[in-house]
């Protein structure tokens, strides 16, 4: 029989050779922007992409290297680009297929960066999207055009908690020869891995839930490799000559991944948004516990919903291992380890009674982030989407009475302790 | 590139330059399942140094014409006619796996052109167990899951790779995924089927080079010994830390190996 090294192993050990000179087990941070070549030929080579290696830490460099192998690897991916930020891997990944006159179709249950990167900057590029409710296939086939290239959205939308049907999506995509790019974030490859439900390519902000610490920022493309470019005229960047690179077809010469290696030689040469080698050590080190940290993240969501089911403070709760949440079936589907940490809640007494809460929890942070070792409280009206429009909110699911909610690794009666001190401020409030 | 070889479509990648048979000519051939994207680094390197390169898909594999061909014998006369469809005069062949097969049958029948060999990772005949057999007919996706598991060595496993961010082992899954399920079915039977590499082997009239791996599970040791005891004269080398796909695992050690033998036997202009 086949034998493969599993998850936790892989979280420990993929993309890493041990350090030949010293033998350290960590991965070296090579904080360095350049590298010496032992010869003409051996630069020549690696320019003209005959040969591995590193020339400039803009384009690659070996800590984020390993750290992009460790994804492709835990991804089921042919290949990793990591990226500055989760945003510079969205824009990179789209940018890398698409230009003046495309279109996306993509989900209104997204992150608000993601929103307005299709709403308002791409289109300054000539890239318009339409949008559609992730709960409606049929939506989505019906926003197809001529000139789509890509479908687009996030398996857990945010903050409405939707679960995309991905293997609905992907057929559309199929149908079409449309590839299919899933932000994959809020579920990481523990919980689901988007590839093999067909999607093409995955998109992580690995600040969040990857790097888990909240100490570094930084974005990944994993090309899933599963995607036919060479079926048709529509992707010029990935099956025509590209001049830079000697006029090299990316398709015929790397097949699997051509993909990442168009973002790598574009837009990583071109644009530059280069994750730190920094950066790269604090996300591994994230990475290597990642199992041990979503079932602890997943067991203290558990029992956060219960906790807020149950409380009398509370007006609702969302999330989508709850039985009425409309996607829970799909959330069986293609999360059964869980949901993901994300719950979002009515505090009773509206706008005011949510900010009291907000301002009294001590344990929780009020911040702009999720995905922390931490838990997190947030008012998305009034901060992560507070530059939509009011339609966008509504579509989005967003009241102005939500709460959303990072749970974090903190013993859960801790976690408890601290939102009740919340609550009996809101409760104080609604009393007058 | 695509071209025609009695009717069929044959596709080959040529590694950034056009094809030019006017130049000494080095063909790569894949082993069981691969394709031309198995040679990406390699192909490059030779045709941006005045050879001109050949990458072929076989037929059936990927971007090339079916139905695949069941038999080594049948892929030599093939190959022999896309040697002969391109007019290629001056011949080095660089083969892994099943297509040391090929090349070792090509070498014996049609020795004229045939500067140089180069075998990677192979034995005399590949006789392929029952169960990747089988799986092979009625289960392609756990005969990929056996190919990919028993091919990679440790470096394979650990997705590590010559190219940043590149997992080797994901890339070689997903190219042997993308072919036809019946191309890696066909390419399996044909190995074990072959019985005529001692004969082959002992007909050669070129120049060989042998390139053994020493983590290699599907070629191992003693059926490379068998190998190189058959061949006249080969130059042997061996990578102890590599698995059989050595090409992808320790792309810059094989390219140094086969750039030294290639440029000696069949040398372009500034070799």
């Amino acid at each position: 029989m086949s034998e493969f090294l599993k998850f936790d192993t892989l979280s420990l050990h993929a993309g890493q050779t041990v350090d030949p000179v010293y033998g350290a087990r960590a991965a070296p941070i090579y904080q360095t922007t350049s590298y010496v070549f032992p010869d003409t030929d051996t630069a020549s080579s690696i320019f003209n992409l005959e040969r591995g290696g590193h020339a400039y830490s803009r384009i690659t460099n070996p800590t984020v290297g390993v750290l992009e192998q460790r994804i492709a690897a835990l991804e089921g991916g042919s290949a990793a680009v990591c990226t500055a930020s989760g945003m510079a891997a969205t824009f990179c990944a789209i940018t890398a297929i698409l230009g003046q006159g495309d279109h996306i179709v993509a989900s209104t249950q997204m992150y608000g960066g993601n929103i307005s990167l299709m709403k308002n900057t791409l289109p300054r590029f000539g890239i318009t999207t339409t949008f559609f409710d992730p709960t409606d296939i049929d939506a989505c086939r019906n926003a197809i055009r001529d000139n789509t290239r890509l479908i687009y959205g996030e398996l857990i939308g945010n903050p409405g908690l939707d679960i995309l049907d991905l293997e609905a999506i992907a057929n559309i995509g199929a149908e079409h020869h449309i590839p299919f790019m899933v932000d994959a974030t809020f579920n990481t490859p523990y919980l689901c891995r988007c590839l093999d439900y067909g999607a093409n390519m995955t998109i992580h902000s690995v600040t969040k839930w990857m790097g888990g610490h909240g100490n570094a920022i930084g974005g990944v493309v994993v090309d899933g490799g599963n995607f036919d470019w060479g079926a048709s005229d529509k992707y010029p960047t990935i099956t025509a000559p590209y001049a830079p690179f000697s006029g090299i077809n990316l398709w015929e010469e790397f097949g699997p991944s051509a993909f990442a290696t168009r973002i790598r030689a574009e837009a990583m040469r071109d644009i530059g948004p280069s994750m730190s080698p920094m950066n790269a050590f604090l996300l591994l080190q994230g990475i290597e516990t990642l199992s041990l940290r979503m079932d602890r993240h997943m067991s203290n969501t558990a029992a956060m919903l219960e906790f807020l089911q149950n409380h009398e403070q509370v007006s609702w709760v969302n999330h989508p291992n709850l039985p009425g949440h409309r996607s829970h079936r799909l959330a069986q589907k293609y999360l059964p380890k869980g949901a993901g940490s994300i719950i979002s809640f009515g505090v009773k007494g509206g706008r005011d009674a949510g900010k009291a809460f907000i301002e009294n929890v001590e344990l929780a942070s009020h911040l702009a982030n999720v995905g922390d070792a931490k838990t997190l409280v947030i008012h998305p009206a009034t901060t992560t989407h507070s530059r939509i429009d009011a339609g966008a909110l509504q579509a989005a699911g967003i009241t102005e009475d939500m709460v959303r909610l990072s749970v974090g690794l903190e013993d859960i009666a801790d976690i408890k302790a601290d939102f009740e001190t919340g609550f009996r401020a809101a409760a104080r409030l609604a009393k007058g | 590139m695509y071209f025609d070889v009695k009717g069929k479509r044959v596709f080959a990648t040529t590694g950034g330059k056009p094809f030019d048979n006017s130049k000494p000519v080095v063909i790569f051939l894949a082993g069981s399942g691969g394709d031309h994207t198995f040679w990406g680094l390699h192909a490059r390197f030779f045709a941006f140094r005045k050879y001109s390169v050949l990458c072929p898909d076989a037929p059936g594999h990927t971007h090339s014409a079916g139905p695949a061909l069941g038999s080594i014998e049948a892929l030599a006369d093939w190959l022999n006619e896309v040697v002969t469809a391109l007019d290629i005069k001056d011949l080095s062949i660089v083969a892994h796996s099943q297509g040391c097969l090929v090349a070792l049958e090509y070498a014996s029948r049609f020795p004229h052109k045939l500067r140089s060999m180069s075998l990677i990772t192979s034995g005399l005949a590949t006789p392929v167990n029952d169960y990747l057999l089988k799986a092979a007919n009625d289960n392609p996706a756990a005969a990929v899951d056996m190919m990919i598991s028993w091919g990679f060595g440790p470096a394979g496993h650990l997705h590590q790779g010559p190219i940043p961010g590149n997992s080797i082992a994901r890339v070689g899954y997903t190219t042997m995924w993308r072919n036809s399920p019946r191309a890696l079915a066909a390419d399996l039977h044909a190995c074990n089927d072959y019985r005529n590499g001692k004969a082959a082997a002992a007909a050669v009239q070129c120049p060989v080079q042998v390139i053994i791996a020493g983590k290699d599970r599907m070629a191992p040791a003693k059926a490379t010994a068998t190998l190189v005891e058959h061949l006249p004269d080969p130059v042997v080398a061996r990578i102890s830390e590599s698995g059989h796909m050595l090409p992808l695992e320790v792309p810059d050690q094989c390219r140094t190996l086969l750039k030294d033998f290639i440029f000696l036997h069949n040398p372009a202009s500034q070799a």
